[in-house]
This record gives C-alpha cells, structure tokens and sequence, in this order.
C-alpha cells in the first residue's frame, strides 16, 4: 500500500481540506542491483564524512548550501519550512483556468489528492462537484521536499487528481531549436497535403493500453532464463520488433515515399475495413489498443 | 546552438525524418549538497562490497537482477544489450491521436526536435502536416536504456516529443483508502462554491506565477549567513463541517474586494512575514534574486543545470 508523499491542506477561499498526497504512478521498470562482480555479493552505498572518515547515519545529513566564499551554510527541514510556512503546509486555489489552455509541456508528475479524514471528505467532494466537468482545472502554488510547484487540480470521477508543472522560466523557448532549421527548405503543398492524408489515415482514438512497454518485457525474460541456468547468447537475443534500414547519406524522395506510403496504407484499409466506407479509419496494426479507461486510473 | 541528447529517426509510413532531441525544459531549484551536521564537511558515497567489507571501483561493479531477497541473478553488459537488441534509433510512429483525448497524465517530459542530417525537408512536412491538422503523433523508442512511448506535436515552429507514461505504470485508485464523505454537498454549498469558482475565473498565464519560494530559501540562507535565529511560525487549521458554508460566503466576500486589485498569482495569503524581509518582494520579477552573494552564487548554479 502506498504512503502518502505529502500532507497539508488544500484551500479553496477560506475552505480549508485537509488532504494528503500519492503518486499516480509507480516505476514499473526492471531495477538492478549493483553486484561485485568478482564474489556477485551486493554492492552497499555508504555515506562517510570526508573529515572523520566514518558512516554516518541519515540523521546527521543535513542541506548544505556553497557560498561564493566557499564556506558552507548548513540548513535543516525546519530552516527550509520557514522560508515558506504557508506554502509547505497549504495549497492555495488561486485561479481557475481551462484546461485546453495549459501546453503539455508544463505537466510534470502526476499525484492523487485524497482526503484526509471521513470530515474533510465533504470539502473535498464540494470542490471536485463545483468543478464538475466545466473543463476548467484549478491552479495553485506549494512547497513539497525543499521545492515549490506550481499545480493545476481536476477532478477524475470522485477524486480530485493534481499535476506537478514547470514554472515558466523552466520552460526553453523554442527559439534556439527553430532557428536551426533551414528556412529555404519549404515543403510543396501537395507533399504536406499527402502527410496530412497519411495521418488522417492513420488517426485512431487514443487508447494507452494498447501500447506495452516490450523493452521490459524483454529484460523480464532475459532474467527468468538467467535464472534458469540458460546462457545468454548476444545472437539468440530476441530481435527488435521492426529494425529499420539507416539513413542515406543523401536526401531520400520524400513525395515518392509519401504517395507510396499512402497507397499502402489505403490498400490495407480496403481490404482490412470495406464497412467504413465513409472516414477511412486507418486499421490499427496488431497490438491494437484495447479500449480501456485511462481516465480511472490517473 | 543546442547541444543535442539524441540523433534518430522518426518512421512515419515509408517516410524518414532524421531528427535531433533537445532537452525543452530545465529545473531552476536551487540544488543543495549534503553535509555531516556536526562538521560540515562534505558526504561522499562510497560503494563497499558487502561480503568484503571493502569500497571497490566501478569497473568491479556489474549489474544484477534480485529474483527473491538476497538472490541475484548476475548479467553483463553484452547480456543487457544483447535483451535490448540492436538499437535501432527509430521513433516509430504507430498511430496520430486528437490531442485532446491524451489525459495529461500521460505526459512524462518535454523535449525539442530539430532537423538531423539533410532532414530539413521531411521534419518541415511532417511539421506543417502536424501542425495544419492538429494531431499528435504516438510512436515509441528506446532513448537511455528505457523504452519510451513518445507523443509528437507541432509547437510554434518546431515538433515537440513528449515521453509518455505506459497505461500499467499508474496506480489503481482503489488501492488506497479514501475517505467517504458520509453526507454529500449540498446543492447551497454548491452553488456558492461554483460562485467562487466563477470569482477566480483566468485564462493562464504561466508567467503570472513565480516561483517564490526560491527567492525565499536565499532570504533564509542568508539569514543564516549572518547568524541570525530561524522561526518557524504556525500553520492554520481545517474547516469544520458545519462551517462549510458560512466560510464559502466569507470567501465570496473576500474575493469580491481582493478581486480588481490582484489578479492570478498574487501571493496575498501565502508566505508570511519571513522570506519577505530578507528574500525582496517575491512578485516583482527583478527582486527574487536578491543582489547578494547567494544570490549571484544561485544563479550560476541553477543555469548549469538540466
């Protein structure tokens, strides 16, 4: 059962709801341990004072911050929390925005916000109800582990879920990246007419359950097989899903490889699909998303 | 020019567009290092065999596979590679979405594609295709040892990749215990709660919000600098039931006044009176970054990161 990241309160007005915060998501990865390789016994990380040579336990670790001079400011949680007594201990709704509005790009992590207790459920529906599906989200400000976060907060069904978001100055202008593409270098109108044919073709509603992370899957094998006392050939390594020929040192035909990728894609979806005669629904290849809710579970 | 984190391709039918990744955002927290309380020296990580009870190098470290507590299954380097096959730099494309149905959730991080070698061509269609229909490319590669599901859209004038989160990485809200309201809102608290809602109605405006408190862990560094105490003042406490909706009229009221003069952002109720007097005003965009060594020091830091 997960712990809670965070308590406090959200305050919306003069309400306040005690809330605690979870993480939406849980790393799935495949984790490795570091081993030694020569007698494969665990590799253990040990914090040691540079001066005194010795382990220290975590209680003795505190924040250190470099001043110019070199020397060293030394500050505990509770310094920290008094750079922002308010902040570590309140989200404060200060606006209502539309949901649409918020590039993707400042999304960062997304967390649960469950309340704290059978008395701070009422609040917490009142918010979620009068949020309703407007569309809108609410914004708000916190300090969580040393580190203020902008949020925006919606409503999914009875709960109310929070995204972390980036600040505006920890979001680069595009500036730099846009400037480096050759402005002489202007498509024909009819090569991105063809583009925007192949992804009409190949639009689909999005459906993440449908796409599994195979990498995984692959190392979880690799592991059982280990295990199992099987050696491990570098050549017997189940292949990529789709290799793909390198790049050609010149520029390929680009109209030739639209008009040709569209004739494919359109043969397929005849044959595949004759009773969606009117929008072609290009047909999703194999492994094709099953619908499930991705909105339950974020 | 960019430095850039990645060279590939993204497969999109039969068409290639070589592309660059470029990180598209950057933390500016300030980043601290861990001290020993009692001398202030410095912490180092030293990794020790436990069996030898003796710090060994890097190059004696291999990776392993815990299969049940304390039992590893050993595996190489060409072994790891060899699961991952060969790697095929390639964004494969697999569907286009409607943006709007991507539940931002999903969205991991944040990065910039620029042409790669003689891509100039392909990345500017596939960018204008993108943009002019507003759809959202879902393919997936293998970026830093991880598999990633990515999402690519037009932005302005360049795409953007998006790494996405896989559908089985999120938690079963119903693992958690969540407390039941055992009386619903009811429709009067309602009704003044979507009052309020409609008082801080915005559109948003990301520059409207700053982060403070960065301003404000300066102000207490400082503070400590010239060796003044810390005090850390109280919190406040929950609404009670019965005061639901008597607080939501307050509110409204309160909103109506502090409505004209401070608009989104404003950091009226929060903070308190400590990082205000040593940390500058926080909401004058000069003034979080007061002119004092910490704060020059901050600044250099927070720019090397990302």
């Amino acid at each position: 059962m997960a712990r809670p990241l965070w308590s406090g309160s959200l305050s919306f007005g003069l309400v306040n709801v005690p809330v605690v915060l979870y993480s939406s998501v849980r790393d799935r990865g495949v984790h490795f341990s570091q081993l030694h390789e020569s007698d494969g016994s665990p590799i253990q990380t040990r914090r040691v004072c540079a001066l005194e040579e010795r382990e220290v336990p975590w209680n003795e670790i505190v924040k250190g911050y470099e001043m110019e001079d070199g020397s060293w400011i030394l500050l505990s949680d509770e310094d920290l929390a008094a750079a922002a007594p308010r902040k570590s201990h309140t989200i404060d709704i200060e606006a209502f925005v539309q949901e649409r509005e918020i590039d993707p790009i400042y999304l960062d992590r997304p967390y649960l916000l469950v309340p704290e207790n059978e008395s701070a459920a009422r609040a917490y529906a009142l918010l979620g109800e009068a949020m309703g599906n407007s569309g809108r989200v609410a914004l708000g400000r916190f300090v969580m582990r040393a580190k203020e976060h902008l949020v925006s907060i919606r409503p999914r069904g009875e709960l109310l879920t929070l995204t972390t978001m980036r600040f505006h100055d920890e979001v680069r202008s595009s500036a730099d990246v846009a400037a480096e593409i050759d402005a002489a270098a202007v498509p024909g109108r009819e090569q991105i007419e063809n583009a925007i044919a192949m992804i009409a073709e190949l639009e689909v509603p999005f459906e993440p359950a449908g796409y599994r992370d195979e990498h995984r899957a692959h190392l979880q094998r690799l592991i059982k097989r280990k295990q199992k006392g099987q050696k491990i050939s570098v050549a017997s390594a189940p292949p990529k899903p789709k290799p793909k020929p390198e790049a050609t040192p010149t520029a390929p035909d680009l109209m030739g490889a639209l008009e040709q990728s569209l004739a494919r894609i359109r043969g397929e979806s005849t044959e595949a699909g004759k009773k969606k005669a009117k929008k072609t629904r290009a047909t999703p290849p194999a492994g094709r998303p099953s619908r499930s809710s991705a909105k339950r579970s974020s | 020019m960019p430095r850039s984190l990645w060279n590939g391709t993204i497969a999109f039918g039969l068409v290639r567009v070589p592309v660059k990744l470029h990180t598209a955002t950057e933390s500016k927290s300030i980043s601290f290092r861990e001290r020993h309380l009692s001398d202030g020296a410095a912490i180092e990580h030293r990794r020790v065999c436990v069996a030898e009870d003796r710090e060994v190098p890097y190059s004696e470290i291999v990776k392993g596979f815990e299969v049940s507590s304390g039992s590893y299954v050993m595996l190489t380097k060409e072994e790891i590679a060899a699961a991952e096959g060969p790697e095929a730099r390639v964004i494969e494309v697999e569907h286009f979405v409607d943006g709007q149905e991507i539940d931002p959730a999903y969205y991991e991080r944040a990065y910039y594609l620029s042409p790669g070698q003689l891509g100039d061509d392909a990345y500017r269609t596939l960018h204008s295709a993108l943009k002019t229909s507003g759809k959202v490319g879902i393919g997936r590669f293998l970026f830093h040892g991880k598999a990633h599901l990515a999402a690519m859209r037009a932005l302005e004038e360049v795409i953007v990749l998006h790494t996405m989160r896989f559908a089985d990485e999120f938690v079963d809200p119903r693992e958690l215990e969540i407390a039941i309201a055992d009386k619903q809102p009811s429709k009067l608290e309602i009704d003044a709660a979507r009052l309020l809602i409609d008082q801080l109605v915005s559109s948003f405006e990301p520059d409207a919000y700053e982060n403070t408190y960065r301003a404000a862990v300066l102000g207490v560094i400082e503070q400590k600098a010239r060796g003044e105490k810390i005090e850390v003042p109280e919190s406040q406490q929950q609404t009670g039931e019965g005061e639901l909706l008597s607080a939501l009229k307050a509110s409204l009221e309160e909103s109506h006044v502090r409505k004209r003069r401070r608009p989104a952002g404003g950091t009226s109720r929060s903070g308190g009176k400590a990082p205000r007097s040593s940390g500058g005003t926080p909401r004058s965009s000069g003034s979080d970054q007061p002119s004092s060594k910490a704060a020059i020091h901050a600044r250099r830091r927070t720019r090397g990161e990302g």
